[in-house]
C-alpha cells in the first residue's frame, strides 16, 4: 500500500526533477568544467585544457580580491540598511491608525519593478549631474555637487542606495505583517507590569520578531550576492572597477573580454562564497533555535 | 436482512516504531450490529478501526469481511465508509458535491447520483442545505453531511471515529439517539470508536473494551457493566466508575478495613488479599457498618455523591438529596453483599464463586 | 480635550508627518519618472528641472509606434513570461504535493537539492548557458529562453507550493481514499482546488520574476527574442540618452507588473510572508 504511494509520489515528481537537473545541475557542471579550460572567444587558438591555471590566476588577481571586498561591503551595508529602515518604517506605520494601506501599496511598487529599470531610472533621473533629482536637491541644500556615478566612492554608495531603495519595502512589508500578527495579550501583560514603550520593544517585540528578521536577512543576503541588473544599468561596474562586485566581474570577463574560462572560475568562486554564506546563516539560525531562542 | 458486514480479526498486531499499538487481538463482529470499540486514548481502538478501514495494514494477523480476506486490500475494495472525527469534508465543494463524490468515483451515472444524494441527505435531514459549503454549516450540520457522504454508497461497513466528540454536550445527546436510529433504519454494521463509556453503553449492541493495546472484554453493555471480567474494565465502566477497595478473603469471610462483610458464596481459594469492586449505587448507610470519613459532598442535582475515606482509599457513594450529612462527619457504610465484585489481587481477573 | 488625548493626537500627527516624508522617498522617483515622460526631450534638459510645462504624449506614441518601438518586446515578454509560468506550474504543483504530503523516497535529500538550486547566482548559469546554447544553436530562440527561465522559476515555485500544500488537513487523502478516489483523482479533485489561492500567488510571482528578468534576456536573446527589459536600451546609447522616451518606454514596460502588483498586493504580501516566515521555519 505504501509502495504504491511511493511510486506515485516519484512519478509525479520526476518530470519537475528532470527539468531541474537539466536546467541547473547540468549547466553548473558545465560551468565547473569550463573553469578548468581556457575558452577565449576572442582568441580561439588558445582554447584547451587549463588545469587549475584559472584558479591560480584568480588567487593573485587583485581585481578579484577587490571585487570580493566590494561584494562584502555591498551586501552587508545594503542588508543592514534594509532591515534597519524597514523595521523602523514598520514600527512607525503600525502606530498609524488609518491609511496603512497607502503605505502597503506604495511599498509594493519598487519591489515589482524590474531591477534594470530601477537602475536606469536612478542613473538618469536621479543621479545624473545637472539633471537628476538627487543632484538638484543636493545643490539646493547648498552642498557640493557630487559625481554620483563618475567617482569611485560615490558610485559604490550609489549602487548601495539603489539596491536599498528597491528592496527596503520588502523588509518593511514582511516585518509589518509579522508585527500585525504578534499576540496582543503579551503586550497587555507587559503594560500591566509597567514596561514602557522602549522596554516593550526591546524585550517583547524584538525577540518575537527575530525569526522574521532572520529570514529576511537570509533572503536579502542571497539576493544581494547575486544582484546584477541594477548595478549593470546604473554604473556598469564602474567607474573603472569601483562598483564591480564579483558577479559583475565574472560577467565582464566572460561577455566583454570573452574570456569564458576565467569568467567561469570567477563564477565558481562566487558560487562557493554564496554556499558558504548561506550555510553559515542557516547554521546560525538553527543554532539559535537550539539555544531556546524564540 | 442480510448477512453482510461480518468482520473477523485474528491475531492482529500493529507496531509503530517501538510502540505496540495492538498486541495480537481477536475480534468477531456480527452483521448488522452496532459494535463499539471503547477505551482510553492510546488503547488501540482507533488503530483497529483504521485497520478495518484499510487506511493502515497490520504487521501480523488477518482481517476478513464476510469470509473474504481483506487484510491488505485498499479501502476502495472493502466497501466501507467512514465518518472522521473532524469530518474531513471537502471544503471547496458544496454539500451536494461532497455527498456525490463517492458515487462519482464509483462511476455511478449522473442521473442516479442526484436521486441518491437527495435520499441520503434527507435521511439525515440536511436536504435543504445541499447548496451550501461546509464552511457555512454548523458543527452538527457538518457532522450530518459527513454521515450522508458515508451512507450514500450503502456500504457493508459503516465506521465512525468518535463522531460526536466535537459537538457540544446537548447536541451530543440528541445526535446519539439519531445515530442509533439511523443504523437501525439502514440495517448496516456499524463500528463505533469512543472513549466515552456512557456513549458506548447507550449506543452499542455489543462492545469491546480496549486497554493498552489489548481487548479486555467483549460483550453487551449489560454484560460488561454487570460482570466486568477484570478490575481495569470494572474501574473504566460506569459513571461514576466502580469503587475499588483492597480487602482480605478467607473462604466466605470477607474483611474490609478490619470489618467483616459476610458473603453468601464460598470461594475455593487460599486465604489472602483480594480486590473488591462495588458500585456507588450499591452502598448504603448503615449504623452498624464500616466507619468512613466524609471528605467531600458533590451536589448532582437529583442526588448527591459522597466522597468517603475508607482507610487509604476514597470511595464514592450515591445518596438522596434529603439525606442529612455533615462535612467531617463519620459515615458508616455497608456493602450490598450480592453486588460485590471480587478480583484477584495480583492478576486483576474476576474471581467467581464455586 | 484632556491632556492624554492631546498628547496622543500630537503624537499621531508627528508620526504621520514623518511616515509621509519617508513615503516620499519611494514615491518621488516614480512620480518624477512619470513627469519626465510627459516632457519633450528639450524641455527635459532644462535645469533647474521644470515642474510646470506643456505635457505631451509624444514620448508614449514614440515608444510604442516609433523607430524604437517596444511593442514587439512587449509581445516577447508576454510570450516568454506566460509560457514559463504555465510550464512551471504544471511541473511544480505535483512535485510540491509529493514533497508535502506523500511518502516520497529520499524526500529530505531531494528537498535539500531543490533548495540548493535556488542558491545559484544567475551569473553562474548565464555563462554555461551561453556556451551550451551557442553550441546547439538555441541562442535567441523562444524555446531556449523559456527553458532557461525555468531555472529560477521551478525551484521557487516548488518551495512556495509546498507551504500551501501543508496547510490542508491531513484527513483529506484518507477521506478521498475511502471514497474510492485514485491518487491522481485525489490530487485533481480534492487537493488542487484547495490550494487554488496558493497557485494564484505562485503564478503572480513566477510571472513577475520572468517579466523583470534581465541578465539571461540580454545575453541569451538577440533580435528575435528581446524582452522589454532589454528593449529599454533602445533609448540609451553612448552618445546620448533619450530621457523622456526612456521614461515613457520604461513606464509602459512596467505597466503590467505594476497593475498586477497593485491588484494582487494582498496576495503578494501574503506570499512574501508565507515564504519568509513559514518556509524559514521549515528549515
Amino acid at each position: 500500500m505504501h509502495a504504491g504511494e511511493r511510486r506515485f509520489a516519484l512519478a509525479i515528481t520526476t518530470p519537475g526533477l528532470l527539468v531541474l537537473i537539466l536546467t541547473t545541475t547540468f549547466p553548473l557542471m558545465y560551468l565547473v568544467w569550463s573553469s578548468f579550460q581556457t575558452i577565449n572567444l576572442a582568441m580561439p587558438f588558445l582554447d584547451g585544457f587549463a588545469g587549475v591555471d584559472n584558479y591560480v590566476q584568480m588567487w593573485s588577481d587583485s581585481r578579484f580580491w577587490h571585487a570580493i571586498q566590494l561584494t562584502a561591503i555591498y551586501t552587508v551595508s545594503s542588508v543592514t540598511l534594509q532591515i534597519l529602515i524597514g523595521l523602523g518604517l514598520a514600527l512607525l506605520v503600525m502606530q498609524i491608525p488609518a491609511g496603512q494601506w497607502i503605505f502597503r501599496i506604495v511599498a509594493i511598487l519598487p519591489i515589482v519593478l524590474a531591477p534594470v529599470v530601477v537602475g536606469l531610472f536612478w542613473r538618469t533621473l536621479m543621479l545624473s549631474p545637472n539633471f537628476g533629482l538627487v543632484d538638484y536637491f543636493v545643490q539646493m541644500l547648498g552642498f557640493e555637487q557630487v559625481n554620483w556615478l563618475g567617482a569611485p566612492t560615490p558610485a559604490l554608495i550609489s549602487v548601495i542606495i539603489i539596491h536599498t531603495w528597491q528592496w527596503t519595502p520588502f523588509a518593511f512589508l514582511v516585518l509589518l505583517a509579522s508585527l500585525a500578527s504578534l499576540p496582543l495579550d503579551v503586550y497587555e501583560a507587559a503594560r500591566i507590569d509597567r514596561a514602557n514603550a522602549f522596554q516593550r520593544f526591546w524585550h517583547i517585540t524584538l525577540p518575537l520578531l527575530r525569526p522574521a528578521i532572520v529570514i529576511v536577512v537570509i533572503i536579502r543576503a542571497m539576493i544581494s550576492l547575486a544582484a546584477f541588473a541594477a548595478i549593470f544599468a546604473a554604473t556598469g561596474g564602474g567607474p573603472g572597477t569601483a562598483s564591480e562586485i564579483l558577479n559583475l566581474y565574472a560577467f565582464k570577463t566572460s561577455f566583454v573580454e570573452l574570456n569564458f574560462g576565467y569568467g567561469s572560475a570567477l563564477a565558481v568562486s562566487l558560487l562557493v562564497i554564496t554556499m558558504v554564506v548561506s550555510g553559515v546563516l542557516f547554521h546560525l539560525r538553527t543554532a539559535r533555535h537550539k539555544v531556546g531562542q524564540p | 436482512m442480510s448477512e453482510r458486514g461480518r468482520v473477523t480479526l485474528r491475531g492482529i498486531r500493529k507496531v509503530f516504531g517501538k510502540f505496540v499499538a495492538l498486541d495480537g487481538i481477536d475480534l468477531d463482529i456480527e452483521p448488522v450490529e452496532f459494535f463499539a470499540l471503547l477505551g482510553p486514548s492510546g488503547s488501540g481502538k482507533t488503530t483497529t478501526l483504521r485497520l478495518i478501514a484499510g487506511l493502515d495494514t497490520p504487521d501480523e494477523g488477518t482481517l476478513s469481511v464476510d469470509g473474504v480476506d481483506v487484510t491488505f486490500a485498499p479501502p476502495g475494495e472493502r466497501d466501507v465508509a467512514m465518518v472522521f472525527q473532524n469530518y474531513a469534508l471537502y471544503p471547496h465543494m458544496t454539500v451536494r458535491d461532497n455527498i456525490a463524490f463517492p458515487l462519482k468515483m464509483a462511476k455511478v451515472d449522473s442521473s442516479s447520483i442526484d436521486a441518491l444524494v437527495h435520499e441520503a441527505a434527507a435521511r439525515v435531514r440536511i436536504d435543504h442545505l445541499l447548496h451550501r459549503r461546509p464552511g457555512q454549516l454548523s458543527g452538527g450540520q457538518q457532522q450530518r453531511c459527513a454521515l450522508a457522504r458515508a451512507i450514500v454508497r450503502e456500504p457493508k461497513l459503516f465506521l465512525l471515529d468518535e463522531p460526536l466528540s466535537n459537538l457540544d454536550a446537548q447536541l451530543r445527546l440528541e445526535t446519539r439517539v439519531e445515530l442509533k436510529k439511523l443504523q437501525r433504519n439502514l440495517n448496516v454494521t456499524a463500528i463505533y470508536v469512543t472513549h466515552d463509556q456512557e456513549e458506548a453503553m447507550t449506543l452499542a449492541d455489543r462492545m469491546a473494551v480496549f486497554l493498552e493495546g489489548g481487548i479486555k472484554q467483549v460483550g453487551t453493555p449489560s454484560e460488561v457493566f454487570d460482570r466486568p471480567n477484570c478490575v481495569e474494565v470494572a474501574a473504566f465502566i460506569g459513571s461514576p466508575p466502580m469503587n475499588i477497595v483492597p480487602a482480605h478473603l478467607d473462604g466466605s469471610a470477607l474483611t474490609i478495613e478490619g470489618h467483616n462483610v459476610p458473603l453468601s458464596r464460598t470461594f475455593d481459594r487460599a486465604p489472602g488479599p483480594i480486590t473488591v469492586g462495588i458500585r456507588p449505587g450499591h452502598l448504603r448507610i448503615d449504623p452498624d457498618g464500616i466507619p468512613t470519613q466524609l471528605y467531600l459532598s458533590e451536589n448532582l442535582g437529583e442526588s448527591r455523591l459522597l466522597n468517603l475515606k475508607l482507610g487509604d482509599v476514597l470511595v464514592k457513594m450515591r445518596v438522596a438529596q434529603t439525606e442529612p450529612i455533615v462535612d467531617g462527619e463519620t459515615v458508616p457504610i455497608a456493602f450490598d453483599a450480592e453486588s460485590l465484585h471480587l478480583f484477584d489481587a495480583d492478576t486483576g481477573l474476576r474471581v467467581e464463586a464455586d | 480635550m484632556n491632556v492624554h488625548r492631546r498628547a496622543r493626537l500630537g503624537r499621531t500627527v508627528v508620526l504621520m508627518v514623518v511616515a509621509s516624508a519617508l513615503l516620499l522617498v519611494w514615491v518621488l522617483p516614480l512620480i518624477w519618472a512619470f513627469i519626465v515622460s510627459l516632457k519633450s526631450e528639450r524641455e527635459v534638459l532644462a535645469y533647474p528641472p521644470s515642474v510646470v510645462f506643456d505635457p505631451t504624449s509624444l514620448n508614449y506614441v514614440d515608444a510604442l509606434f516609433g523607430d524604437f518601438s517596444i511593442i514587439d518586446s512587449l509581445m516577447t515578454s508576454a510570450i516568454v513570461s506566460s509560457a514559463t509560468t504555465v510550464l512551471t506550474i504544471v511541473l511544480a504543483v505535483p512535485a510540491a504535493y509529493a514533497f508535502a504530503r506523500l511518502r516520497l523516497p529520499a524526500k529530505r535529500s531531494l528537498g535539500f537539492y531543490t533548495l540548493a538550486t535556488q542558491m545559484v547566482p544567475p551569473v553562474g548559469l548565464v555563462i554555461p548557458y551561453f556556451l551550451i546554447l551557442n553550441r546547439v544553436g538555441w541562442l535567441d530562440t523562444y524555446h531556449g529562453m523559456i527553458i532557461v527561465y525555468l531555472t529560477f522559476s521551478l525551484p521557487f515555485a516548488i518551495w512556495l507550493m509546498v507551504s500551501y500544500m501543508e496547510d490542508i488537513p491531513w484527513e483529506m487523502e484518507e477521506a478521498a481514499f475511502l471514497d474510492r478516489a485514485s491518487r491522481l483523482q485525489t490530487l485533481w479533485h480534492i487537493i488542487i482546488p484547495q490550494v487554488r489561492g496558493g497557485i494564484a500567488v505562485t503564478v503572480i510571482f513566477i510571472f513577475l520574476n520572468a517579466w523583470n528578468e534581465f541578465l539571461f534576456a540580454v545575453q541569451l536573446g538577440g533580435n528575435t527574442v528581446r524582452p522589454v527589459t532589454v528593449a529599454m536600451y533602445n533609448f540609451v546609447s553612448v552618445e546620448q540618452t533619450l530621457w523622456a522616451k526612456l521614461s515613457a518606454a520604461a513606464l509602459v514596460a512596467m505597466l503590467p507588473v505594476v497593475v498586477i502588483g497593485i491588484a494582487a498586493q494582498k496576495q503578494i504580501v501574503k506570499g512574501l510572508t508565507v515564504g519568509a516566515v513559514k518556509g524559514g521555519a521549515r528549515q
